[in-house]
């Protein structure tokens, strides 16, 4: 201090007139240290070099690190509740419905116009699933492929949801109200102007009359009906023999022998369920009673796959053929014939066409043995002088009581002829029609080119069409009023005699759509706003009440009456035909056989899957492998082998089809068992404007179609082909054998995958089959004892025709995925059902045998073995379970299955596809809710409906009874119309079922493998003679 | 020898870290176990019904509302057309009671909070417990003395199992009426 006291004169200078700032005492005496330290920036120590030694261990990384660390491992096990969503119960509850619980409600399937009744499963008010009817005496509890694809048409999301006005194909949503009005000002200024209204054939008594009363409105129109496909020739030949009547139906189940030329009644002709199930029981192993069924045809059709013989005949021969086999026949002294037929030998023929003079040899004999008893049956397509000539040797044979009396086919608007159709064409060019109301049909696609039909209806002064979906015909039309789908809508319809059966709604529309009869009604009415939902249902209901009920006698009142009837789905009535027939012997002048056979001949036939193209929009029927060649999601030229090395092209090449002018352009498919010469394209594809499923798949097989045809409709003379140079990819699920590679051909029979006999040699010795059997084997595994129920199958390979019906009931029941053309071409398709189809023989006259193929729940799966996370395994009640929780996709299980039935989710399916089609949310209403709906990345197959058997065993406990095999129905069972295939309890000795798993002619696949499976399949026997196999 | 530093990683960061990382996540799966099996969990309902006056109190029989309990394998919750059946005479005037009669009057889907949930993939069936006279507090708690429904037992596989492995031992007065309950995979699974 004594410093600072020193020196403390320095600051306080007098000089200064300022103010002396100081800071401190250090500053106001000038402390040297100070000083020093003015000259200094920093303070001292503050800038010595950073040292990390001196700091805290923990640095700021590390710091942050731990508390990242640390609060990631709080949290590593902790949550919270996770919320559950909600429950939503009804505001009231319909009074039929309990949660979880299926309700079936009778009703009648549109999907073709056999009409066949159908139960219709529904959950929680959804449409689920499709069932035949068992009470209706057609199909007997049964539905085809498009029958239980039909629930697909109803949630597809691109049907037409409002009503569209279009002007030069550009569509604009307009209300159902103006869109009325404005048909309806047209309809009543037609001034004597003619109104056409085009259907399909009509089924429905009820919309019949509504079209009647549609007439008598409006007094200009006129109906036209066509279809695509139609048994016109063969009535209006039964007309001209028999000189009243239609064709009638055959008792196919009495006969001994059945001569199929061109008619393939177990596939597209007639009621494919009704005969499938009728010549399946004259193929009944249990009486040893066997049918003999010839085909002579071009292609192999699925009966021509299920024929003890057949022969290969290019269609324009088939005159000459029976004229020949007529004239053999009655020079052996078998026939009486009215026709002179002396200018026919079979035996010139079959040398002509190349045919084994064996089987025709066979052939006339069978004829002349089983007179009476055998039926010769000649396909739509034919022309009309073979029907004549068929008829006749029918007569000659004296098969009428082949034919059943008791149902004839009705239809209430007969096709028109091509006159009525050219003559309501000329009118619209004339600008005499007013308005053309397409009534849910399209002509534009079906009808042949050269009508002109859709140039014509540019002239026409309104166009309307009534559709589900947009198609040809849509869009070319003014209004397209969208209408309600099968399950939505009112009606009845009648085709056979005796019986009349009712479609009833078991949805309300989804859409803004409405019931087509109503929209008429409405127009009937004459004011755009007397629609109502009731409108058709009262109108339906009041037809029954005048018109029906009073017929029928009924000793209850018509609401009790109508709500009975409405719960069986039918009623049968005693009307009776009284069938008279002369034979008209001035029929014979139709026979002559002088048919020119130039160039190639070209068939075309309806699809099996999609028919007429009423379902080429339906992924399911699309991706259903067709039943002879195993190709889905085309068509084709089915080409036989000869024919394509004449031509020079190979498999998928593509040929240009050449017919007067007609062209069309498609790969050749060469088809074993086609004749040579012949050209077989199915229709229903090549479709336009129709959606994002159905445009551009396959070929438009009608573009070669004429309204002028020599021989019918479907079958073209003359027609030439040329090699394009182009090739193509057709999705076959299942490759050709080669026929002449010695190391594969007849494999299927070497490994004894297939088994079969003949008739006589199972007569002969009952064991024929057993013989083969393979002792057991013993297993490094501890067998499981099996003591209560154990779930097999049966399945008979007599009675399974291998149409595939049972693929899409398995398809519906199961959630099954359509995949896409693409997807099928790497073999990835998901359905877990499968019909093998295996040739042997000649590529010429292949034999055919046909085989479901699904899981075959293996006592000893190997598939069980290698699954890393036990994810497949086995059940106590024998069944082979896949638990798709479990499993992690390694596939090791596919790899291991002998039988390859197994599936896998390359994708998750329902959002692969870019077009985003399948992940329409609609889509999921579909679903069966009591199966899972798998995702990417699993494996899945068979299950032996297991949600069938919980259903079953719940419901056994509710009634408290213990659960029996024949309780349980699959879906595949279910849907079978020839009642092959068969489920049940193995250990149950008393049942049905353990008859056929028992049977002798029961065999099992791979069987030498010893993975002991639960199907059995009873071996096909073939009633062909023993000389000849 | 120097230690190296992957010695020193191996040797005691990697065991500690480990070790850590362990005893972390054990405690706390287990104590916010009751949380992921939903034990307790007991969210506000819409209308906040008590199933302590109805079922405990009035001794409304369950199966008046859950009528589905026997037949199908869902209980069903009831719809509102249900509790209208009292209701439309009986406390018209509590407010949860009007707001009720809104949900009717208006045919307005009531929506509850769901407590019980088994995942899409396991077909849990209430009938066939039920059938075999399993009676609904058995996996629901004394449901009568709820004022408001929480779970109280665990619904996961492993509690199916407990039961359906011992069912004896867990039903003594049903011994004679039931067995064990099935243990493969496709008994729920499907």
């Amino acid at each position: 201090m004594s410093d600072i006291k020193s020196d403390n004169t320095q600051n306080m200078d007098s000089d200064q007139l300022e103010p002396n700032y100081w800071r401190s005492f250090e500053a106001l005496y000038n402390d040297p240290t100070v000083i020093e330290a003015k000259g200094h920036e920093f303070k001292e120590g503050v800038t010595d070099d950073f040292s990390a030694t001196g700091m805290s261990n923990l640095s700021r990384r590390k710091f942050l690190a731990l508390l990242g660390a640390s609060a990631a491992i709080a949290g590593t096990a902790c949550t919270d509740y996770r919320d559950k969503g909600e429950i939503v119960p009804y505001n009231i509850k319909p009074e039929e419905i309990t949660v979880g619980k299926p309700n079936f409600y009778a009703s009648t399937c549109t999907a073709c116009a056999n009409a066949c009744g159908i139960l219709i499963k529904t959950r929680e008010g959804r449409p689920i699933k499709v069932d035949g009817n068992p009470d209706h005496p057609v199909n007997k509890g049964k539905i085809c492929a498009k029958g239980q694809a039909n629930i697909l048409n109803l949630y597809d999301p691109e049907r037409l949801k409002t009503p569209l006005i279009g002007r030069n194909s550009s569509f604009n949503e307009v209300s159902w109200k103006d869109a009325d009005s404005d048909i309806i000002n047209a309809l009543a200024s037609a001034n004597g102007k003619e109104i056409a209204i085009v259907t399909n054939p009509i089924t429905s008594p009820t919309t019949s009359k509504v079209i009647e009363d549609f007439k008598s409105k409006y007094p200009a129109t006129k109906v036209y009906s066509y279809s695509l496909f139609n048994d016109d020739i063969k009535n209006s030949a039964w007309q001209k023999t028999f000189g009243s009547g239609k064709y009638p139906l055959i008792k196919w189940n009495e006969a001994k022998v059945i001569v199929a030329l061109e008619s393939d009644f177990l596939g597209v002709d007639g009621n494919k369920i009704e005969n499938s199930r009728l010549f399946a029981e004259g193929r009944d192993v249990e009486t040893k009673s066997f049918n003999r069924l010839y085909c002579i045809d071009s292609t192999l059709t699925i009966t021509g796959n299920n024929s003890d013989y057949r022969l290969r005949l290019r269609p324009e021969a088939q005159i000459e053929f029976v004229m020949s086999l007529m004239n053999e026949l009655s020079s052996k002294g078998a026939l009486n014939l009215s026709v002179n037929t002396s200018g026919y030998s079979l035996s010139g023929f079959a040398t002509k066409y190349n045919l084994n003079k064996k089987v025709l040899d066979q052939l006339v004999k069978d004829l002349a043995s089983n007179k009476g008893k055998a039926i010769v049956d000649a396909g739509i397509s034919l022309s009309e002088n073979v029907h004549v000539a068929v008829n006749l040797l029918n007569e000659a044979l004296g098969n009428f009581t082949m034919f059943r009396s008791d149902s004839v086919v009705n239809i209430f608007a007969e096709n028109s002829s091509v006159q009525e159709i050219d003559s309501l064409i000329q009118k619209i060019n004339d600008g005499n029609v007013a308005a053309v109301i397409h009534f849910d049909c399209n002509p534009v696609y079906h009808l042949a080119q050269d009508f002109g039909y859709k140039k014509a209806l540019s002239k026409a002064g309104l166009v309307v069409t009534l559709s589900e979906r947009e198609n040809e015909t849509t869009f070319v039309s003014k209004y397209v009023l969208p209408i309600n789908h099968n399950f939505e809508s009112w009606g009845d319809a009648k085709t056979r005699t005796g019986v009349i059966s009712l479609q009833q709604p078991v949805i309300a529309p989804l859409n803004s759509t409405r019931q087509k009869e109503s929209i008429l009604l409405t127009w009937i009415n004459g004011k755009s706003d007397s629609f109502n939902e009731t409108l058709y249902h009262e109108y339906l209901m009041k037809n029954w009440e005048v018109s029906i009920y009073q017929t029928l006698n009924s000793k209850l009142d018509f609401k009790r009456f109508w709500f009975g009837a409405l719960h069986d789905g039918i009623v049968l009535t005693n009307d009776i035909p009284s069938i008279s027939r002369s034979f008209n012997n001035a029929v014979t002048g139709l026979l002559s056989a002088n048919v020119s056979e130039k160039g190639f001949a070209v068939i075309i036939k309806e699809s099996y899957n999609v028919a007429d193209g009423s379902f080429s929009h339906n992924g399911w029927m699309q991706e259903l492998p067709h039943p002879v060649s195993k190709i889905s999601w085309d068509n084709y030229a089915a080409v036989s082998e000869k024919t394509c090395k004449d031509l020079g092209v190979e498999n998928f090449d593509m040929i240009e089809i050449k017919i007067g002018d007609r062209k069309l352009s498609l790969p050749v498919f060469m088809q074993a068992g086609t004749a040579d010469n012949v050209v077989v394209i199915e229709s229903g594809f090549g479709r336009q404007n129709s959606g994002t499923v159905a445009n551009e798949v396959g070929f438009n097989s009608n573009l070669l179609m004429s309204k002028n045809s020599n021989l019918s409709q479907w079958i073209y003379s003359d027609a030439t082909i040329t090699k394009t140079g182009d090739s193509y990819k057709l999705a076959s699920s299942q490759e050709h054998h080669a026929f002449d590679d010695p190391k594969v051909q007849d494999l299927h029979k070497s490994r004894h995958i297939i088994q079969e006999a003949t008739v006589a040699a199972y007569v002969k010795n009952p064991h024929v089959i057993k013989e083969k059997h393979h002792e057991d084997q013993p297993s490094v595994y501890d067998p499981h004892p099996y003591n209560g129920l154990k779930w097999g199958m049966a399945i008979d390979l007599n009675k399974c025709t291998g149409c595939g019906d049972c693929v899409v009931a398995c398809n519906v029941e199961n959630n099954i995925p359509v995949v896409g053309k693409d997807q099928v071409l790497v073999s990835r398709e998901m359905q877990w059902l499968r019909i093998d189809r295996y040739y042997s023989g000649t590529p010429e006259d292949p034999q055919v045998s046909m085989q479901p193929m699904l899981c075959q729940h293996c006592d000893q799966a190997p598939c069980e073995n290698v699954c890393p996370v036990v994810a497949t395994n086995h059940s106590p009640d024998g069944l082979n379970q896949m638990v798709y929780n479990r499993c992690v996709g390694t596939r090791y299980c596919s790899n291991n299955c002998p039988f390859k039935v197994r599936r896998f989710n390359f994708f998750n399916f329902r959002d692969h596809f870019r077009d985003s089609f399948q992940e329409n949310p609609i889509l999921a209403l579909m679903h069966n809710p009591e199966v899972t709906v798998r995702s990417r990345g699993v494996m899945e197959k068979c299950t032996f409906c297991v949600q069938r058997i919980s259903e079953g065993r719940a419901d056994a406990t509710h009634e408290n009874r213990k659960l029996k095999g024949s309780d349980i129905t699959t879906a595949c069972q279910d849907s079978c119309g020839s009642n092959a295939i068969y489920f049940g309890d193995i250990n149950d000795k008393e049942s049905e079922f353990y008859k056929y798993r028992n049977h002798e002619l029961g065999y099992y696949v791979l069987e030498e493998l010893n993975v002991k499976p639960n199907v059995t399949y009873i071996a096909k026997l073939r009633n062909i003679h023993s000389e000849e196999v | 020898m120097k230690k190296s530093f992957l010695d020193y990683i191996f040797r005691n960061r990697l065991p500690v870290t480990l070790f850590v990382v362990v005893a972390s996540f054990a405690l706390t799966y287990y104590s916010s176990r009751a949380e992921r099996d939903g034990i307790g969990y007991s969210p506000d309902q819409p209308i906040a019904y008590s199933h302590k006056i109805h079922a405990g109190d009035m001794k409304i029989d369950c199966q008046y509302c859950h009528v589905g309990v026997e037949k199908s394998r869902h209980a069903m919750v009831p719809a509102v057309a249900t509790c209208m059946n009292c209701h439309t005479v009986a406390r018209k005037d509590k407010p949860e009671i009007i707001k009720l009669a809104e949900y009717y009057r208006d045919r307005k889907p009531l929506q509850w909070k769901r407590i019980h949930k088994v995942p899409d993939y396991a077909y849990f069936n209430h009938s066939v417990h039920v059938n075999k006279g399993i009676d609904c507090t058995a996996c629901h708690g004394e449901i009568t003395q709820m004022e408001k429904v929480g779970q109280m037992n665990s619904f996961t596989m492993g509690s199916c199992l407990n039961c359906h492995r011992d069912a004896h031992a867990k039903f003594p007065e049903l011994r004679d009426k039931i067995k064990p309950g099935p243990e493969y995979c496709s008994a729920c699974h499907r």
